[in-house]
């Protein structure tokens, strides 16, 4: 909305805006300091006001003057009576006052007879002037004040519409920064006042505001009122009892649970009541802002802090009993090796173990790594044109070891195009899904791969005939460390949250859920280009 | 194997180096160790080994350095041993003139196929029209391509893909090289003609194109032909 629409000024220009970052001294509070630099206003609209009047009655009653001979001189006074009646639409009471005590005075003198004197011959000719003066003065005293009424409830309006653009626009800002930007730029368009907040200092990190120019500067004094008026939750500073022989009124930001901060603002002269009203309603907003705001970050503080304690100690758990294992099998394996002589058969099988522990350590480790690469944000997918037949034979061949007694049954529709997704990703996506699911069912057992593209929906479905996910813990098996009761010993619960990371970077969703005649399934949905050429069908 | 078939391995692990001096050795391949660049550099350029293994993390320089340097003027193999696995190190590395790309943890096994196969590469220097995969023969001047008796159709695109893949037996071509020698300069990131190609010829040549044993996939990489 433009400032002309509501600002009881439009005329006063926005000029740049000035914005600076002062610490007390004492570091209890912070302060942000936006300050806009306008033009000053005149005012000399009702001199221009009377003038017009004044210039508008001569020019009626010289236009009167020409046709009197016509319309005679008694009609002449409805013409301005009309003229006063037209003029109290736009002026206030002092101008219409004017305007019809000149237009009474001209009419006596130019057109009742006898002429250019003042003095009137018939008694009926001076009642009429009396009665042409009160009721030019009644009429134009009614519309004006119409008018005025009118013109309050517009500024009501005006008001109304202002707080809404405040709510809103405060909706949309993040964090206390941002909002002392918006507010001290609201306050200054709908008040014109220039202000300077200062905000309670527990749990907020106010950015790095760009500082120029020298704007509200609150000086050691100013802090100690705006301390004052933080403790006693009262307005102090100019034009209120208390200090009131500083620069700027202070006004509390009080929420429901104590106050927020302060806001000063230099303050011209008091305010008015609907003013006064307006502010009120103001800076409720602003301050209930202040409060979910600090609550909002409260709560993500305690949510991070109790969410890193969690994860620290699954981790230390899960860990180091995945990482401990392995390294006493091969510890131990070695060891044996190496000081007696055991049946060659004992040897070998000895040497399994130890490559079956370090792969489990490797498994370990490059989950590790891929978690942390999720976590850093540093996974961006390599896009490019994937055959999905590739993909899937690929998995299978890399996982041949872990099949061996499964039954991996794949099905790609013959006319499968070729997809735009990164090969490497998806090849780890389906080999966690697949070695989840040898890792949870029971030998012997079935596991389905399909792939298909339903236009530009890549979906990739993997089924097994295991036992399925207990209908609680559905929510949870993407969660990081999330482990099934009955899974074989060898993961460390963070495949399948990897599994969702890599899709999620590919734009894509997965679910997970329970088959109708038992096992699980996983649902993958992801976004994709394709081309028009089908490889199967060439 | 001859006696004087020297591996150089550049690294500076220690525990990495004795796994490899003990394998290769065992091996018949005789070895001399270096653990910084500068000192890899050197052995290279005195003692003429058939095949260098070296790792990217070195103390003293950036692997892809060493590489560069070693590739202005040593013509054998350079095999990759690193824990960089990022595909895009791996591409960098090959694209700067590495035969082969291992990473760490790696198993023995593969390491030594590898191997055997860059050596016997780089001294194939006899320029044989015919090659010979299991039941599959190409004939390079013909353009002609058995699976055991039968002649397998292929158009000339897929000819010129089987010839380059097959030419370079047991090494990593890059998408982006694959394409630029196929269909040239203009056609780099045209990746899904490639794609198409390549499931063409698995079907052709393959005895089961879904668990190909010549086109293989390397995943986010290129393709290798066998090995």
């Amino acid at each position: 909305m433009d400032s002309a629409d509501i600002c009881p000024n439009p005329d006063e220009p926005l000029a740049s805006l000035k914005t600076e970052e002062v610490k007390s001294k004492s570091g209890s509070q912070k302060i942000v300091t936006i300050r806009w630099t306008g033009a000053g206003k005149t005012f000399t609209s009702s001199i221009l006001e009377y003038l017009t009047v004044i210039l508008l009655v001569f020019l009626t009653s010289i236009s009167c003057y020409l046709i009197k001979e016509y319309i005679g001189y008694q009609i002449v006074s409805f013409g301005l009576l009309i003229l006063v009646s037209i003029l109290a639409i736009f002026y206030g009471s002092g101008p219409i006052f004017l305007a019809a005590a000149l237009s009474a005075v001209i009419w006596d003198y130019f057109f009742i007879p006898p002429q250019f004197t003042l003095h009137i011959d018939k008694p009926e000719d001076l009642m009429m002037l009396i009665m042409f003066f009160i009721v030019a003065l009644l009429n134009g005293i009614l519309t004006s004040r119409l008018r005025r009424q009118g013109q309050k409830i517009r500024v009501r309006e005006e008001r109304t519409q202002a707080l809404y653009q405040l709510s809103k626009e405060l909706n949309m800002a993040s964090g206390t920064t941002e909002v002392s930007v918006i507010v001290t730029k609201y306050i200054l368009k709908y008040f014109s006042l220039e202000s300077a907040i200062t905000l309670k200092a527990e749990s907020i990190i106010l950015g790095n505001l760009h500082q120029e120019g020298n704007g509200i500067h609150l000086t050691e004094s100013d802090f100690d009122i705006a301390n004052w008026v933080f403790k006693n939750s009262t307005p102090a500073g100019k034009f209120t009892p208390k200090q009131s022989s500083g620069n700027y009124t202070f006004y509390p930001l009080t929420g429901i649970s104590g106050n927020m901060g302060v806001i000063a603002v230099e303050q011209q002269r008091l305010f008015t009541q609907g003013e006064e009203e307006f502010w009120d309603a103001c800076l409720s907003q602003i301050s209930g802002k202040y409060e979910r705001e600090f609550l909002r970050s409260a709560a993500k503080d305690t949510y991070v802090l109790s969410e890193s304690e969690k994860l620290y100690k699954t981790l230390f758990n899960s860990i180091s009993h995945e990482l401990r294992i392995p390294v006493a099998t091969i510890l131990g394996s070695s060891d044996t090796l190496m000081s007696q002589n055991y049946p060659e058969e004992t040897r070998q099988e000895l040497y399994a173990e130890i490559s079956i522990a370090a792969l489990r350590l490797n498994r370990l480790i490059e989950n590790l790594l891929n978690m942390s690469r999720l976590e850093s944000g540093y996974i961006t997918p390599r896009f490019d044109w994937c055959d999905v037949n590739d993909l899937a034979n690929k998995v299978a061949e890399n996982l041949q070891n872990e099949l061996k007694s499964y039954q991996l049954i794949t099905i790609i529709p013959m006319d499968m195009p070729l997809v735009w997704i990164d090969f490497g990703l998806m090849e780890q996506v389906l080999y966690n899904l697949i070695l989840n699911a040898t890792q949870h069912t029971p030998a012997g057992t079935n596991i389905r791969l399909k792939i298909s593209c339903d236009g530009s929906l890549l979906n990739i479905v993997v089924m097994d005939r295991g036992p399925g996910f207990p209908s609680s813990e559905l929510d949870f098996v993407f969660n990081k460390f999330y482990r099934g009761k009955d899974a074989k010993t060898g993961g460390t619960g963070l495949g399948l949250s990897i599994v969702k990371g890599f899709i999620n970077a590919h734009g894509g969703t997965i679910v997970a859920q329970n088959r109708a005649h038992g096992g699980a399934r996983f649902n993958i949905e992801i976004p994709v280009k394709i081309t028009e050429i089908h490889l199967n069908k060439t | 194997m001859n006696n004087t078939d020297i591996i150089l391995i550049i690294d500076d692990e220690v525990q990495i180096r004795r796994l490899l001096e003990i394998t290769l050795s065992a091996n018949g391949y005789k070895i001399s160790e270096a653990s910084t660049g500068k000192e890899g550099l050197i052995h290279a350029a005195t003692l003429h080994p058939v095949l260098i293994i070296l790792d990217l993390g070195l103390p003293d320089a950036d692997g892809i350095e060493i590489l560069k340097k070693l590739r202005e003027w040593y013509q054998k193999p350079i095999l990759i041993l690193s824990v960089r696995s990022a595909e895009e190190d791996i591409i960098r590395a090959l694209d700067y003139g590495a035969n082969d790309y291992l990473t760490k943890p790696f198993r023995t096994g593969e390491l030594l196929a590898r191997i055997r196969v860059a050596i016997r590469q780089s001294q194939d220097a006899r320029e044989d029209p015919i090659l010979t995969f299991g039941s599959l023969t190409i004939d390079l001047a013909s353009h002609l391509v058995r699976k055991g008796e039968e002649i397998i159709k292929l158009t000339s695109t897929e000819f010129s893909l089987l010839a380059l893949l097959a030419k370079n037996e047991g090494r990593v071509l890059t998408h982006q090289f694959i394409l630029k020698e196929i269909w040239g300069m203009g056609y780099l990131e045209q990746t899904q003609y490639l794609r198409v190609f390549m499931a063409q010829l698995r079907k052709k040549i393959e005895d089961n194109p879904a668990k190909p044993k010549l086109l293989n996939t390397e995943s986010g990489i290129g393709y290798r032909f066998g090995g």
